[in-house]
């Protein structure tokens, strides 16, 4: 009798190991699926962690993973946390776009201080939010300022490798809404710094105006009394900061007014879904982290890219898919190295590990202004060119030189 | 006679206030007045169908601009599928829209026309809502174009007009006259006319109002694919392209009143030149919607003060 009840207990100890050591790492994700950016990068991490699956899990476990859709609703994002901590008992969290949703996040965030690497968010309100304290908080996305201060660096490194280019006044159009007006301020500090001989655009930027504009997402559409007020001013450099939406008729509208600067740059957070096909689409400029050129110079882009498309038969059109990729393969990575799922472990692992992202860049942590742990710091310049974007800056990732000066019907 | 002398003369009065700030705009800001022709045509002809619908059937249509993008998105599809330029497929996107005029009063409007105002006003929204929805389910949110070559501008002096523009206040004028002729001309139009005066008094003489309603409804459907093929070259197209035009093309009925076309027209043009004005002046961008609102409030409170009078 007793041998059998010491065969039975074997047993069932044998058991228990085997299931716990098949359990599954969860990982909690929130994007907003009902916008492109948010669902590519959703489809994008499904795809790491089929991956990671595939060959072997991490630790000997399986990943598993559970999205949720925030709908870009603070209220939402914020229950979507909750319910990932409290119902489905996740290890880690992911994802992330809009900044208002994650303002709402970071309060049940630090509630549960689980590891948290997240890819969305770019204004520095959250950077305030998070505060420094949180070690266990990992931002991949530049901040705001970061961006501001990067384009100061790659404009200015462009002015020096190609001697046509000349930048002194910039004109930026932003639209009404936060998003615009941030950008705007943003543009006045980084102004008032150069005029002090201070920042990354001290000699890109001699003079400065601004002018707001109604954005077509938000009902407005007419941008001709803005673009005439930049023909008035007329600028080596012009910027918009508006939506996807604006792109097309912003360039539609420069051409009827005859407004045409050397560098016409757009800096919304996406792009329409057909403006490489448009011809007026032609050397514009637009600032973002990936290009699917970037294939033709980094084998980690292009095998994200050729598996995208295998899995989901479409193909990646916003930077938040590559960038999704990463969220995941970097926080596995970080296991990997720790070799156990101890928190501090795994925050020390994450702190120093160096990931080729599919992004062109190294990902590395290192402090930004508030938070310690601060992932990829500057965004790109490329450049519209027969329907493709072109990584333009930085230098060392160029897939094509710049077509300068930007001229209609080209 | 007396009110009909009256009218004629109010009429009159406002065509000359109409046309002096026309002339005192052109004088003062040429370009402004140019945007606000273009701007205000748009308004105009987009609001057209509305009014109409509200002035005769008595619905509000909160759908009304969703149903626009709507039109944008068929006349997209028109044009990315099988190369049909906007212009020409207008005439199918008429009776695309027509069509669905029809099977929406049908199936829905129909039911209530007898209803509280809440109960109708909540239905338009609920079909806006579904619209919406749809939309964003079938072709995401992320937004589309047309790309068609004139594109053409002209110069004068240092000002560059783009001319296509000026094909919205064509539109709305032509849309306008055809509707007037419909209305006067026509039994159908006389008959729907006497609808919307007195929907009783109509059906005692033996106007089938059902009928009226249906024509009418789908004929201001028909107006908003028009205007949809008009606006494709120079609008985004996603899922909130049309949304803001349902409260401007109310603002617009309440500001020319009820079953006033002509004044649509003028409305839209005097809206549309007083926000270009105020989006020409440096620093003062923002102020448009502020400028747009205020002075419909302000029509709308001298028209409450005119009324006791007369």
């Amino acid at each position: 009798m007793k041998r059998v009840f010491l065969v039975m207990m074997s047993l069932l100890l044998v058991f228990s190991f085997v299931l716990a050591a098949e359990k599954p790492i969860k990982i909690g994700a929130v994007n907003p699926l009902g916008d492109i950016t948010g669902d590519q990068a959703a489809k994008a991490m499904k795809l790491a962690v089929k991956e990671i699956n595939d060959a072997g899990g991490v630790l000997g476990r399986p990943i598993e993973l559970i999205v949720i859709d925030d709908e870009m609703n603070p209220a939402k994002g914020a229950a979507a946390i909750e319910r990932l901590a409290t119902v489905e008992n996740v290890d880690f969290f992911v994802g992330g776009m809009g900044s208002g949703v994650h303002l709402a996040q970071i309060p049940i965030l630090k509630k549960y201080e689980k590891i948290t690497v997240w890819i969305g968010a770019a204004t520095h309100q959250a950077e305030i939010a998070m505060g420094p304290d949180a070690d266990w908080y990992f931002h991949l996305h530049p901040w705001d300022y970061q961006q501001g201060e990067g384009y100061g660096i790659g404009w200015t490194e462009i002015v020096h490798a190609y001697p046509e280019v000349k930048i002194e006044k910039v004109f930026l159009a932003y639209e009404e809404g936060a998003f615009g007006t941030d950008s705007y301020t943003t543009y006045v500090d980084l102004y008032e710094e150069a005029k002090r001989g201070e920042g990354s655009w001290k000699e890109v930027l001699k003079e400065f105006k601004g002018a707001s504009f109604k954005s077509a997402a938000l009902g407005g559409g007419d941008y001709r009394a803005m673009l005439n007020q930049a023909k008035a001013f007329n600028p080596d450099l012009f910027i918009w900061a508006g939506y996807d939406a604006d792109a097309i008729p912003i360039v539609a509208q420069a051409k009827e007014v005859n407004f045409q600067p050397p560098l016409f740059v757009g800096a919304p957070p996406g792009w329409p879904a057909d403006f490489g096909k448009n011809p007026l689409s032609e050397n514009v400029i637009l600032y973002g982290m990936w290009a699917p050129t970037l294939n033709e110079v980094s084998p980690v882009a292009k095998h994200f890219y050729d598996a995208y498309v295998e899995m989901w038969k479409e193909e990646p059109a916003t930077y938040f898919a590559p960038l999704g990729y990463t969220n995941i393969y970097f926080l596995v990575e970080g296991i990997k190295k720790a070799g156990s799922l101890d928190k501090n472990a795994i925050i020390e692992a994450l702190r120093t590990i160096e990931y080729e992202s599919p992004l062109g860049e190294v990902l590395k942590i290192e402090p930004s202004r508030i938070i310690k742990n601060q992932g990829f710091k500057y965004q790109k310049i490329l450049q519209w060119q027969k329907g493709r974007q072109e990584v333009i800056w930085p230098l060392e990732l160029a897939t094509t030189q710049l077509d300068y000066p930007f001229k209609f019907g080209k | 006679m007396l009110n009909l002398e009256k009218t004629n003369k109010s009429l009159k009065k406002t065509l000359i206030a109409f046309i002096i700030f026309l002339i005192v705009v052109g004088i003062w800001k040429p370009l402004a007045l140019v945007y606000g022709i273009q701007r205000g045509g748009l308004y105009s002809l987009i609001g057209l169908p509305l009014a109409l619908i509200l002035g005769i059937v008595g619905i509000l249509n909160l759908a009304h601009g969703d149903f626009l993008t709507l039109g944008l998105y068929i006349g997209y599809i028109f044009f990315n599928s099988w190369s049909i330029d906007p212009l020409i497929s207008m005439a199918p996107l008429f009776f695309i829209l027509f069509g669905l005029g029809m099977v929406i009063y049908s199936i829905l409007i129909k039911r209530v026309l007898k209803a509280e105002h809440l109960n109708q006003l909540l239905l338009t929204f609920g079909i806006s809502m579904i619209i919406i929805e749809l939309i964003k389910i079938i072709w995401t949110t992320r937004p589309r174009s047309v790309y068609t070559s004139y594109a053409s501008s002209v110069t004068l002096g240092n000002m560059s007009i783009g001319m296509y523009e000026f094909i919205y206040p064509a539109m709305a004028i032509a849309v306008l006259v055809i509707l007037q002729l419909f209305l006067k001309k026509t039994r159908l139009g006389q008959a729907a006319s006497a609808v919307g005066q007195n929907p009783k008094g109509a059906e005692i003489v033996g106007i089938n109002t059902n009928v009226v309603y249906l024509v009418v409804f789908s004929i201001a459907f028909g107006i908003i694919g028009v205007a949809a093929s008009v606006m494709l070259p120079r609008t985004p197209v996603f899922p909130l392209s049309g949304n803001p035009y349902t409260l401007k093309s109310f603002a617009l009925v309440a500001m020319a009143g009820l079953g006033n076309l002509n004044g649509i027209l003028i409305g839209g043009i005097t809206l549309g030149v007083a926000e270009a004005i105020v989006q020409s002046i440096p620093g003062y961008e923002g102020w448009s919607d502020v400028v747009f609102f205020g002075i419909l409030i302000a029509v709308i409170l001298l028209n409450a003060y005119r009324r006791p009078e007369s």
